[in-house]
């Protein structure tokens, strides 16, 4: 653990990067290709953030350094934040159509 | 801890606030006094922005110099314009809730904080302050089912752009070992060193904030968005957050990713062309008129994209003269589409602006003027805009963009001149109803400046060659 | 040893849920994923050492976001026969593309190098000697106050877009007042009603009906376009 130095981990950085790269894509996945619900997207707008989450503990981790831990705090504070505003959409939204059914979200276009 | 560099952003937060206490407290209904005590302290932000000292705070989180001046004094006249305008709308929609004049300052602060950060954390809450309530704006209208779905479409899209801006935030953290922007500077200044997870993260980051200004291909939101929300809200949305999300983009590319120009140079070239491109053909089949400025508002962010994709100083500077004449010239437009409306119902389709001269003269030529200087007729503001950007790209080489700049134009030109042969030369389809002060007021003053920008442009564009020098220096 | 072992113990549940999230068609079942995969990534977290960020993703993920999801899951009234079958036209596409996006980002991800002035251009290396908790604070509160408030704004925007998107007033409904009840002079009073008189004969106050407000908010619109 020398200072100034790169730390070394418990587990190796790219153990990390690899789960957290396929959270990401499992995210952006569930976002494309969900045809059914507008909660299960809301949800895989929160993996691709614990995606990000894992990217930067880990780096702050072997960086030895806070900045990383402090930008997480700051990602699920927002996290929160958009999580409620997005229900709150999809509740208005429930109360206008009558569903939440990705398909049927199509009364713009052109 | 200098924090009278952040006077600005402090007063809007304070104001935010208060003007929160003074909605919620009377029994009554508080819009107009939240509207103009909004309109208020975006003012007194303006001032304090032109006074503000140079200088960096918050152990350089943020900082203060002439691009920040200038971006922000452009996004508080955006803003106060965009609350004008909805003054009358909003009271005859039914929409006239004190929690609108309060978000818009909250989404305004976001996009100060945006365009001071000097650091990848005050980039992405600022970024986010300004989208949670750009998405509750969206969705203001909650009763209407259109209000609701570009609320939707508008959330679900701009989560994944934050997702993937942070993605690529925490792989360019992950190289450098800092958020700082300066430090991240010191650590690209030679590109050769840089690693392909670098370029990868910074990829993301492009394309995040492509998202965030509506280019090609990452623009489909903007459409369904524009046309959903109510049309003050989409006047809003067309003017400060636009500036602001370009801001920041010359931001970051300027300055922490500055020596990968050449690396993130092409990625640039290609969303402008293709932004120029789809802005000029898809809007020509449009019939309703909201739609058709989000197409060509994404046209706009193309030609401003040249700018960026010339990666000089004359391109950058190009991209801010043409984003302040953009904002000005497109609040008058939009004040004509939040006139438009007929025996008390809004309308929003091109024929019924149909024989406006003969009805409304002065509104008709007012709209004519926006429409021949966005088709960029000399001696119009939106000519000089274009000539700065595609002037910069030609000393940059890039002669394909500005050639496909100058065609785009042409075709673009096709649906403005539309608009204003319907406006002169067809069948009045009834008159529109008296249009309010507020509106005429926004709609003048905008015109005004549209069409005497060519007696003195030297105020503006030594004001962008300073925000430029800052930038880059 | 045993920290590499959890590590892949974590990590593997970790992707199973999330995998079951965006798959499975009863959103309940997602939700209940999406808590096991907070759980897990808070394993994540503890392995690399931020203890604290490990405890906040469960108290406030697992305790506040996923239960919000579920509360809205289970208040849509949705009828989970009719959902149709998810992904079965776009998933064999969208499938090889993840997989290709995926494997570009392991190239690069794998051989991950760092800058090389990386540890000099640190902004807060770890202290020694303090919890994590204690270190975060110290920078949170001190250098970060800036966006910490910001983020205090973040979420009262939060708050107001949800009651403002979602609160409606019903006009006519009861409400206790409380300034009056407690401006009561007397313990319990006792009044003697002449029979067959009616509420408002003796003076008690009732709810406006929702009749009675219809003409008052039609004269608060007029009196408001005046401004203009």
């Amino acid at each position: 653990m020398a200072m100034g130095g790169i730390t070394e981990m418990a587990v190796s950085l790219a153990h990390y990067l690899t789960v957290s790269a396929i959270l990401l894509v499992l995210g952006v996945f569930g976002i494309f290709l969900n045809r059914k619900n507008v909660i299960v997207i809301l949800m895989s707008v929160e993996l691709i953030l614990l995606a990000v989450n894992l990217n930067m503990v880990a780096f702050s981790s072997a960086l030895g350094d806070l900045t990383g831990q402090v930008f997480t705090m700051f990602i699920l504070t927002v996290a929160a934040a958009e999580a409620a505003i997005g229900l709150a959409i999809v509740v208005i939204y429930f109360r206008n159509r009558g569903t939440i059914e990705v398909e049927d979200i199509s009364t713009l276009k052109g | 801890m200098n924090w009278i560099l952040a006077l600005p952003e402090l007063v809007l937060a304070l104001s935010g606030l208060a003007i929160l206490g003074i909605g919620v407290l009377p029994k009554r209904n508080t819009h107009f006094a939240c509207a103009m005590a909004a309109v208020g302290a975006f003012l007194l932000a303006a001032a304090l922005a032109i006074g503000a000292p140079e200088g960096s705070a918050f152990g350089g989180q943020i900082v203060s110099d002439a691009f920040t001046r200038f971006a922000k004094v452009l996004i508080l006249i955006g803003a106060a314009a965009g609350v004008v305008l909805s003054l009358d709308y909003n009271a005859r929609e039914g929409l006239d809730r004190f929690e609108y004049p309060v978000l818009l300052v909250f989404a305004t602060l976001g996009m100060l904080v945006m365009v001071s950060a000097n650091d990848l954390m005050s980039l992405y809450i600022g970024l986010e302050l300004l989208s949670l309530s750009l998405y509750v704006v969206a969705a203001f209208n909650r009763d209407d089912e259109r209000s609701a779905e570009a609320g939707l479409k508008y959330f679900v899209l701009g989560a994944l752009a934050s997702g993937l801006l942070l993605y690529g935030s925490s792989l360019t953290y992950g190289f450098t070992g800092t958020t700082n922007f300066d430090r991240i500077a010191d650590a690209l200044s030679d590109p050769s060193k840089a690693s392909s997870g670098l370029v990868v993260g910074m990829v993301f980051v492009i394309v995040g904030l492509a998202f965030k200004v509506s280019a090609v291909p990452f623009h489909m939101w903007t459409p369904d968005v524009y046309e959903g929300a109510p049309t003050p809200v989409t006047a809003f949305f067309a003017a400060a957050p636009k500036v602001a999300a370009i801001g920041l983009f010359a931001r970051v590319l300027g300055g922490p990713f500055g020596d990968l120009a050449g690396q993130w140079q092409q990625v640039i070239v290609l969303i402008s062309l293709l932004s120029m491109v789809l802005g000029a053909f898809a809007a020509i089949g449009q019939s309703n008129i909201k739609r058709l400025m989000a197409y060509s508002s994404i046209g706009h962010v193309g030609y401003a994209l040249v700018g960026l994709a010339a990666a000089s100083e004359a391109g950058m500077r190009g991209l801010l003269v043409y984003m302040a004449i953009y904002l000005l010239m497109n609040l008058g437009a939009f004040a004509v589409l939040v006139a438009m409306r007929r025996q008390g119902r809004a309308v929003e389709r091109v024929e019924d602006l149909a024989g406006l001269a003969r009805t409304d003269l002065s509104m008709a030529v007012w709209m004519a003027i926006f429409m021949f200087s966005m088709a960029g007729i000399p001696p119009l503001a939106g000519f000089f805009g274009k000539m700065f950007v595609f002037k910069a790209a030609i000393d940059a080489g890039l002669w394909t963009l500005a050639i496909v700049g100058v065609l785009s134009s042409v075709v673009s030109a096709f649906y403005y001149l539309r608009i204003v042969k319907v406006m002169f030369f067809d069948e009045p389809a009834g008159a529109l109803d008296p249009r309010p002060a507020s509106v005429s007021f926004v709609m003048a003053a905008s015109g005004v400046f549209t069409t005497l920008f060519f007696l003195y442009p030297a105020p503006l564009v030594a004001a962008a060659q300073a925000a430029v020098a800052a930038l880059l220096g | 040893m045993i920290a590499a072992l959890s590590f892949y113990a974590f990590a593997a549940i970790l992707i199973a849920s999330a995998v079951m999230v965006v798959t499975s068609r009863n959103p309940v079942h997602s939700v209940l994923f999406l808590i096991l995969a907070f759980f897990n990534a808070a394993g994540l977290f503890l392995i690399a050492g931020a203890e604290f960020l490990a405890m906040i993703l469960v108290i406030v993920y697992v305790g506040a976001v996923a239960v919000l999801f579920l509360f809205v899951v289970m208040m849509l009234d949705i009828d989970f026969a009719q959902l149709r079958e998810g992904f079965q036209r776009y998933a064999p596409i969208g499938a090889v593309i993840g997989a290709i996006l995926l494997i570009e980002l392991f190239m690069v991800l794998a051989t991950w190098r760092f800058a090389p002035e990386a540890a000099t251009l640190r902004l807060n290396p770890m202290p020694s000697g303090v919890t994590n908790a204690e270190a975060l604070g110290r920078i949170l509160y001190t250098d970060n106050v800036f966006l910490f408030q910001a983020c205090g704004l973040v979420l009262l925007v939060a708050m107001i877009g949800a009651i403002v998107l979602t609160l409606r007033e019903r006009p006519g409904t009861r409400r206790q007042s409380i300034a009056e009840q407690v401006a009561r002079a007397g313990t319990v009073s006792v009044r003697s009603v002449p029979l067959g008189a009616g509420l408002k004969e003796i003076g008690i106050a009732r709810p406006p009906s929702p009749e009675e407000e219809e003409p008052k908010q039609v004269e608060h619109h007029h009196g408001h376009g005046g401004h203009h």
